[in-house]
């Protein structure tokens, strides 16, 4: 099966100020896996735009993003109907097991945890889903077990880093997944790796190939005493948080 | 029929479209967007004698028409090309080119005599690495170094020798003609443009500045990569390979205009994985709907131009 997809445009909305989300289905994409992502052509730009999945289902992907850019801002203009060209699916896959999984996720970080806690709940795993965001205004509406904002406006005040012992404590996960911005997937790392519970953690870096070819994307590893990279595209953007150098 | 081949002194390639190196990776890593044993050949990621990890921090920087890397040559080095990569090129019948990289003169040359013992059909040499021992200057900006570099390896290889040239020169004849005498069989042209990307974010009424400084690549060089080849053309006989911002089968045909007898495509593969494929099938299509029945006529119609 070719990875290069045309798809149709089946749904865009501005959910949150400069959030949207967006569902396009191809009938040459038939699966895609949790942790995998999306990269989409955007007109006029050279590097096609990586994006984790916040749902598949009939052949229908949806991808929720925040507008922060040129590509971001092309596909925020894409209407019902439109085409749209994209590669998938592409990197590695979050270990799907039936454990007792503690989800957190920060701002627009909680997408790919929407289609986790989907398929972790398929096969019976409990889960505890708790997220952090700026403020009121930036919560992506969702069944969370538990939100935190910056400014206290909704939910518990400060960072959900600030409550992480405390879920912990509460939960007792034997496992924790996360996706957020590189601050808040280093301190839960490590606050996992302190409770010696296994952790994985989705990564986000500018790409270029989505494919490991180009080495644009690299971070360092850990792995039985040595260092070593890893592309984020490819061999990514799951890791196990032990082996990140952070 | 339309014949699409070529040959660049023994080295036969089925079409004159060829991907660029660091941008395809080692082998068949395209495999899920494009039929890699279609093309006329794959440039393989710079290989040097040990393996490198690269650079730290931002490697790339999207720019207005292409982008710039900084990637600093990771590679997995030529025993691992050897044991690990060369058999699925084997395998999978894709025509390759190794391209080569080193610090020395004496990295080139162990370079050139293992791709000679492994009967390696082509090499391309990257020029663009600083030359260590001569003050880090990079080879490929002085004539004098480039002429000797290339003699040198030439004598330790008996097959195709592409020398890949750097637009960051003063003069692109000088060394496209040093490259000649030294006895390379080709040249490929260009390597990347020195250039700088900045970003600037305007915080708590302060500014950070994010700089990516390394070569510019893309659809942004092609007017470089035009009149580079167009240059070098009037003083070199041997076969010239474009590089530089080839995107359509338009791209392809002004190249040829200018010279050249094949094309590599580089960053274009990360906008459209599928685009090598897509272009030998245009090529095919434009040659059977003009009648030309080999690459030379079509080339030598449009070099009348």
């Amino acid at each position: 099966m070719k990875k290069n997809h045309i798809g149709t445009v089946e749904n865009i909305q501005e959910i949150n100020k400069n959030v949207y989300s967006i569902e396009f289905s191809s009938p040459t994409l038939e699966k895609i896996s949790a942790g995998e992502y999306v990269s989409i052509l955007c007109d006029g730009l050279t590097l096609r735009r990586p994006f984790s999945v916040a749902n598949f289902e009939n052949n229908t992907t949806t991808v929720l993003f925040k507008k922060r850019g040129g590509g971001t801002e092309y596909i925020s203009n894409l209407k019902i109907g439109d085409k749209i060209e994209f590669s998938a699916p592409l990197g590695n896959t979050f270990t799907i097991e039936n454990k007792k999984t503690l989800l957190i996720g920060a701002g627009i970080g909680v997408a790919p945890l929407f289609y986790l806690e989907k398929k972790l709940n398929e096969i019976g795993a409990e889960t505890f889903f708790a997220a952090g965001f700026l403020s009121e205004s930036d919560i992506i509406e969702h069944d969370f077990d538990f939100v935190s904002t910056d400014d206290g406006s909704n939910g518990n005040k400060g960072s959900i880093c600030d409550y992480l012992e405390q879920i912990i404590e509460e939960f007792k996960p034997e496992k924790i997944v996360s996706c957020a911005p590189h601050p808040v997937l280093k301190f839960v790392a490590q606050t996992a790796q302190k409770h010696k519970i296994p952790c994985e953690v989705a990564m986000e870096k500018v790409m270029a190939c989505g494919i490991g070819v180009c080495r644009g994307c690299v971070i360092s590893l850990k792995k039985d005493g040595k260092t070593q990279n890893a592309t984020v595209c490819k061999d990514g953007p799951v890791f196990n948080g032990e082996e990140v150098v952070w | 029929m339309v014949d699409l081949s070529l040959k660049i002194k023994d080295f036969d390639l089925k079409n004159p479209i060829i991907t660029a190196s660091g941008t395809y990776g080692y082998n068949n890593e395209f495999d899920d967007f494009c039929e890699v044993n279609k093309l006329g050949a794959v440039v393989t990621k710079g290989i040097t004698l040990e393996p490198r990890l690269g650079n730290e921090g931002e490697r790339i920087f999207e720019t207005y028409g292409g982008m710039i890397n900084r990637i600093g040559l990771e590679n997995v080095g030529i025993q691992a090309f050897l044991d690990e990569k060369l058999p699925v090129l084997q395998k999978c019948n894709i025509n390759f080119i190794l391209n080569i990289a080193g610090n020395t003169v004496e990295d080139y040359i162990k370079l050139a005599k293992i791709a000679q013992e492994n009967d390696i059909k082509a090499i391309e040499l990257n020029v663009s690495c600083p030359n260590v021992k001569c003050g880090c200057i990079e080879f490929g900006v002085n004539k004098q170094a480039l002429y000797e570099l290339v003699s040198i390896v030439r004598k330790n290889y008996d097959n195709c020798l592409i020398v890949k040239l750097s637009p960051n020169v003063t003069s692109a004849e000088d060394l496209a003609t040093a490259v000649q005498s030294a006895g390379a069989d080709a040249v490929s042209a260009i390597n990347t443009v020195r250039g700088m990307g900045v970003k600037l974010d305007f915080i708590n009424g302060g500014f950070k500045k994010t700089t990516v400084s390394g070569g510019l690549s893309g659809k942004a060089i092609k007017p470089v990569a035009l009149s580079f080849i167009d240059r070098i053309s009037k003083v070199i006989d041997i076969p010239i390979i474009a590089i530089g911002g080839i995107c359509t089968l338009a791209d392809v045909l002004e190249f040829f205009s200018v010279g050249a007898k094949a094309v590599q495509i580089g960053t274009a593969n990360f906008t459209h994985p599928d685009i090598a494929e897509k272009l030998i099938n245009d090529l095919e299509k434009f040659m059977l709907e003009n009648n030309f029945s080999t690459l030379d006529d079509l080339q030598k119609k449009i070099q009348k131009s």
